[in-house]
C-alpha cells in the first residue's frame, strides 16, 4: 500500500539560500543539543503513555493511568468517560489531552463544561498539566489560543458558535455530557455538528438513564455505533431500561464507554457519618402545617394538582417564607381566580404571617455554632436560602449564598469567600452540581430532595478525592410530616446515606420502574389514608432493598469466578 | 530526561549562547541573559521596544533555575525545572531554532601537508507515522556530495570528529560533484523508499478502523433528510482527520561539513 508520505520543504530553501550567501551559520554546541532534545522528544512507540513522564508534580491513580491507555490505545481516542463521582475524570481527560498533545495529535483542544466549572478546569490544566489552557472571555480568543475552556450555553451562541465551527479542534471534551441527552436541544444540536476528530464526553450518571438518552450520548460520540435511529428503536423500546439486560447492548455501549467504580479502585475513602435530627414544630408552624394538609379534601384544590399541596407541605417544613412565595405565584398565575380561591390563598398567607420563629432555622443555627467550622447547608427553596441568609446574619454567623444560576465569576468567587472569609454556604439544588468543595466537611440538608440522585450529587461536593476527614451528614426532619416519612421509610430504610458513592445510581438502574420521584408523589398524593401511605413506601423501599441484594449478588458471583 | 541531565543541558545551553553562570550549585543555577537571550526567553517585547525608542541601558534579567528542589537550599527563588515545564520546553524550541543550520570543517592536525576535505550533506530528520496514533523515528543521514556514498547515523558519527568553523590552516575544500539541491533530492528518494519497504500493517489496521466507523456513519445517516447532509460530511471529515495514515518527515537540522578523506 502507499502512504502519503509530506516532505518538509521550507528547511532545504532556507539551507540553499544560507550556502548561496555563505551563511549566517549556527553553532556546534547548540546544533549537538537540539539533537540530543529531539531524541529525548521523539517517541518511537505508538503505544505507551509519555504524560507521566512530563508531570512529575502529580501522581495519577492506577485506574486514570490505565483509562488513558485504553482510551489512546483500544478506542481510538473517542470515549466516555463514566467514572463514578469523585474518582477523578478531570485528571483522566487532561492525561489524555496532555499525552495527545505531547504526541503532536493534539494542538487545537476545545472544552466545553458547566459555566461554574470553566476557572478549575482551566486551572486544573494550567497547574496541574501545563497545559496553557485559556478561559474564554472575549470572543477573539477563539481563533488566537489553542486550548479553550468555555461554558456550552456561551459557545453555542452567535458570534461564539460560528467562529468555532470555523476552528479546527483536534479535540473536544465536554464535561457532564449527561445534560446531552436529549437530541431535540440546542447544546445537542450545537454538538453534534462540531467536528469531533478526538472527543471524550464526562459524565457521572449514564447508567440510570433511559435507553434513549444512551442511544442519543453514544451517537453524538459515533454516530451509527447503536445503529440509526429507526433501526435501534425498533430493537429497543425508547423509554426502556433494559440496558443491563440487553448484554449485546451493554457489550457495545462498553466499547466506547469506561466506567471505573470506587469499589474496584482500592482507594481508602474517608468515612460518612449521618445523623438524622427530629425537629419539632411550634404550633403556629403546625397550623400552618395542618391548613395545607387539610386543603386535599376541599374540591377546587384537589383538581388543580394534588402535587402544589405537597408542594406546599414541603415547603412549609422548609421556611414560611417558601409557603408564602409559592402562595403568592399561585394567585398570580391562575386566570380570574374565583372567590373561595382567593378566600384559601388568604387563609394561608394569615397562617403564614401568624408563624413567628423557624425551629429548624434555630436548630441549625445551634448546630452550626456547635460544629464551629466549616458548613454547608442544603435547601431546595430560593425563599428559605435568602431568610436563612438574614437569620444566620442576625446571629453573627458568617454566610454566602450559592445558587446554580450564578454567573461563572459569581461562583468562583462564592467558592471562594466560603473557603476564606465565611463559615456557612448556603447552597440551593442547582448548586449542588458542578463544584467542589472538599475543604468543608460537614452538610446539613435543611431540607431534603425526593430524588435521590440529588442528594448523592450533594454529598458528592465534599465527599470525594482530596476529602481528607470524614464527612458529617446531618438531616433535618419535621416529626410527623411528609419530610419523615420520606426521611423514615425511604432513606433510612435503604441506608442511601451511608452508601457510598455511585452506589445508588446502580441500585436503582436494577430496578426497572422509572423515576422514583413520580413515585413518591404518587404514594403521597394518591393515598387514602396514613397506613396505605406507609404500606405503598414499604413496597418501595423492599423494591430498593431487593435491588440492592441483587447487586450482593452479583458481586459474590463475580468475586467467585475470579 | 533526569534532572542531572537537565541540569547539564541548561548549563550547556546558555554557555553556547554567552550568558554569564553566576551561580552553579548541586540543583540549581543562576544565569545573567545576554540581551539577545533575554529577547529570546522572557517574552517582554514592550520594555524592549520601549528601552529602544527612549535609549535606556538595557537591563537584561538575571534567571534562577531550580533543577533538584531537594538539594536547592530552600532559600533559593527560582523556577523550578522539570521534563514538563513549560520553560525547558521554551529553551527545547529556542536550541532547535538557534542552530537549524550549520557549516563546520575536521580540524585535522595535517600540519605538513595540503588536506583536501570532502564536502558531506548532513540531515536530521524526525519521521512521524501518524494515523489515530503516531510514534516518531529520528534519523541522521549523510551524503557524501563527491562520490555520492549514504550513510546513516551521521551525527553520532560527527562527535567523535574535531570540528571547527573556520577552515583549518593547509587545508582546501573539494568543489561538491553532487550540488546540495540534488544531494537532498537522493536523501529524499532514499528515505521515501527506506520507508515504501517497511512493514505498514499500523496504516492497514488504522485504514481498517477508518472503514469500520465509515460504514457505521454510512449506515447511521441512511435514512435521514438532507438537513443530515451537513452534519455527515462534517463527521466524514472528523474521521478522515482521525484515521487517515500519514507519515511526515520534518527537518530538525543540518547542514555542510568537510571532513578528510577517512573521517568517515
Amino acid at each position: 500500500m502507499t502512504i502519503e508520505i509530506q516532505f518538509d520543504s521550507t528547511w532545504q530553501d532556507d539551507f540553499l539560500h544560507k550556502i548561496d550567501h555563505d551563511g549566517p551559520w549556527g553553532n556546534w554546541e547548540l546544533f549537538k543539543l537540539a539533537i540530543m532534545v529531539e531524541k529525548h522528544l521523539v517517541i518511537p512507540e505508538f503505544e505507551g503513555l509519555q504524560a507521566p513522564n512530563y508531570l512529575p508534580n502529580l501522581t495519577p491513580l492506577p485506574h486514570q493511568l490505565e483509562t488513558a491507555k485504553q482510551v489512546i490505545e483500544n478506542m481510538n481516542g473517542k470515549a466516555i468517560l463514566a467514572d463514578e463521582v469523585g474518582l477523578g475524570k478531570t485528571i483522566e481527560a487532561g492525561l489524555i489531552l496532555k499525552e495527545y498533545m505531547i504526541r503532536g495529535l493534539v494542538k487545537k483542544a476545545l472544552i466545553l463544561v458547566p459555566a461554574s466549572l470553566v476557572t478549575q478546569w482551566a486551572q486544573e490544566l494550567n497547574n496541574k498539566f501545563y497545559i496553557p489552557a485559556v478561559t474564554q472571555r472575549k470572543s477573539y480568543v477563539w481563533d488566537q489560543c489553542d486550548v479553550i475552556v468555555s461554558s456550552i450555553d456561551t459557545a453555542k451562541r452567535n458570534p461564539h458558535r460560528d467562529i468555532i465551527y470555523k476552528q479546527n479542534y483536534d479535540l473536544v471534551i465536554i464535561d457532564e455530557a449527561h445534560k446531552l441527552k436529549n437530541n431535540k436541544t440546542k447544546n445537542y444540536e450545537f454538538v453534534q455538528n462540531l467536528k469531533k476528530k478526538f472527543c471524550l464526553l464526562l459524565t457521572a450518571t449514564p447508567i440510570q438513564n433511559r435507553i434513549e438518552e444512551i442511544f442519543n450520548l453514544v451517537s453524538l460520540l459515533k454516530p451509527g455505533h447503536l445503529g440509526s435511529e429507526s433501526v435501534f428503536y425498533e430493537k429497543y423500546k425508547r423509554d426502556s431500561r433494559s440496558l443491563n439486560d440487553d448484554e449485546h447492548l451493554k457489550e457495545l455501549v462498553n466499547k466506547v464507554m469506561i466506567r471505573n467504580r470506587r469499589a474496584d479502585t482500592g482507594i481508602k475513602w474517608t468515612k460518612r457519618h449521618v445523623e438524622t435530627i427530629p425537629i419539632e414544630f411550634s404550633d403556629e408552624e403546625w397550623d400552618l402545617y395542618n391548613s395545607i394538609s387539610q386543603l386535599k379534601d376541599i374540591g377546587e384544590w384537589f383538581q388543580t394538582s394534588s402535587f402544589s399541596v405537597m408542594t406546599l407541605q414541603r415547603e412549609a417544613c422548609s421556611s414560611r417564607e417558601a409557603v408564602f412565595y409559592t402562595l403568592k405565584n399561585m394567585l398570580q398565575k391562575k386566570e380570574d381566580p374565583s372567590q373561595s380561591f382567593q378566600n384559601q390563598i388568604d387563609f394561608l398567607i394569615k397562617k403564614v404571617e401568624a408563624v413567628k420563629r423557624n425551629s429548624k432555622a434555630e436548630k441549625a443555627l445551634e448546630l452550626i455554632q456547635k460544629i464551629n467550622d466549616k458548613v454547608i447547608i442544603f435547601t431546595e427553596y430560593r425563599a428559605t436560602q435568602l431568610y436563612l441568609q438574614w437569620f444566620l446574619k442576625q446571629n453573627g454567623i458568617t454566610s454566602v449564598p450559592f445558587r446554580g444560576g450564578f454567573k461563572r465569576g459569581k461562583k468562583d468567587w462564592m467558592r471562594e469567600l466560603f473557603q476564606k472569609h465565611a463559615q456557612v454556604l448556603i447552597a440551593t439544588e442547582a448548586g449542588g452540581e458542578g463544584i467542589n468543595l472538599q475543604f468543608c466537611n460537614h452538610i446539613i440538608n435543611f431540607d431534603l430532595p425526593w430524588n435521590p440522585m440529588r442528594l448523592e450529587q450533594r454529598i458528592g461536593r465534599i465527599h470525594r478525592l482530596g476529602q481528607e476527614k470524614d464527612v458529617m451528614i446531618y438531616n433535618f426532619a419535621i416529626k410527623n410530616t411528609v419530610e419523615e416519612h420520606i426521611l423514615k421509610l425511604l432513606y433510612e430504610k435503604i441506608e442511601l446515606f451511608e452508601k457510598v458513592i455511585g452506589e445508588l445510581d446502580d441500585i436503582l438502574t436494577k430496578l426497572e420502574f422509572g423515576n422514583i420521584e413520580d413515585h413518591l408523589i404518587d404514594i403521597f398524593s394518591n393515598s387514602h389514608s396514613e397506613g396505605e401511605m406507609r404500606i405503598k413506601m414499604d413496597n418501595l423501599s423492599s423494591m430498593i432493598e431487593f435491588a440492592q441484594q441483587l447487586k450482593e449478588g452479583d458481586n459474590h458471583a463475580a468475586a467467585g469466578n475470579s | 530526561m533526569q534532572q542531572q541531565e537537565i541540569h547539564n543541558f541548561l548549563l550547556s545551553y546558555f554557555r553556547a549562547n554567552e550568558c554569564p553562570i553566576i551561580d552553579n550549585k548541586p540543583g540549581y543555577m543562576t544565569v545573567q541573559l545576554t540581551v539577545e537571550m533575554d529577547k529570546e526567553l522572557m517574552n517582554r517585547p514592550f520594555y524592549w521596544h520601549y528601552l529602544e525608542k527612549t535609549g535606556g541601558i538595557p537591563n537584561p534579567m538575571r534567571l534562577t533555575l531550580i533543577t533538584d528542589q531537594k538539594m536547592a537550599p530552600e532559600k533559593i527563588k527560582g523556577e523550578v525545572i522539570h521534563f514538563g515545564s513549560p520553560r525547558l520546553h521554551q529553551i527545547f524550541e529556542s536550541t532547535k531554532k538557534l542552530a537549524r543550520y550549520i557549516r563546520l570543517y575536521e580540524n585535522h592536525q595535517n600540519r605538513n601537508q595540503q588536506t583536501a576535505l570532502y564536502p558531506w550533506l548532513c540531515i536530521n530528520v524526525k519521521i512521524s507515522y501518524q494515523c489515530d496514533r503516531k510514534r516518531d523515528v529520528f534519523k541522521s543521514i549523510g551524503l557524501q556530495l563527491i562520490n555520492g556514498r549514504m550513510v546513516e547515523n551521521f551525527h553520532d558519527q560527527l562527535l567523535n570528529i574535531p570540528l571547527t568553523p573556520k577552515i583549518p590552516d593547509y587545508s582546501f575544500t573539494l568543489s561538491p560533484l553532487v550540488k546540495p539541491k540534488s544531494g537532498m533530492l537522493r536523501i529524499e528518494r532514499y528515505l521515501k523508499s527506506a520507508i515504501d519497504s517497511e512493514d505498514h500493517t499500523w496504516a492497514d489496521e488504522a485504514i481498517e478502523r477508518w472503514d469500520n466507523d465509515l460504514k457505521l456513519l454510512d449506515h447511521f445517516y441512511e435514512d435521514a433528510n438532507e438537513e443530515a447532509a451537513e452534519s455527515y460530511e462534517i463527521e466524514k471529515k472528523a474521521l478522515q482527520e482521525q484515521y487517515e495514515p500519514k507519515i511526515h518527515i520534518s527537518f530538525i537540522n543540518g547542514g555542510l561539513f568537510y571532513l578528510t578523506d577517512k573521517a568517515i
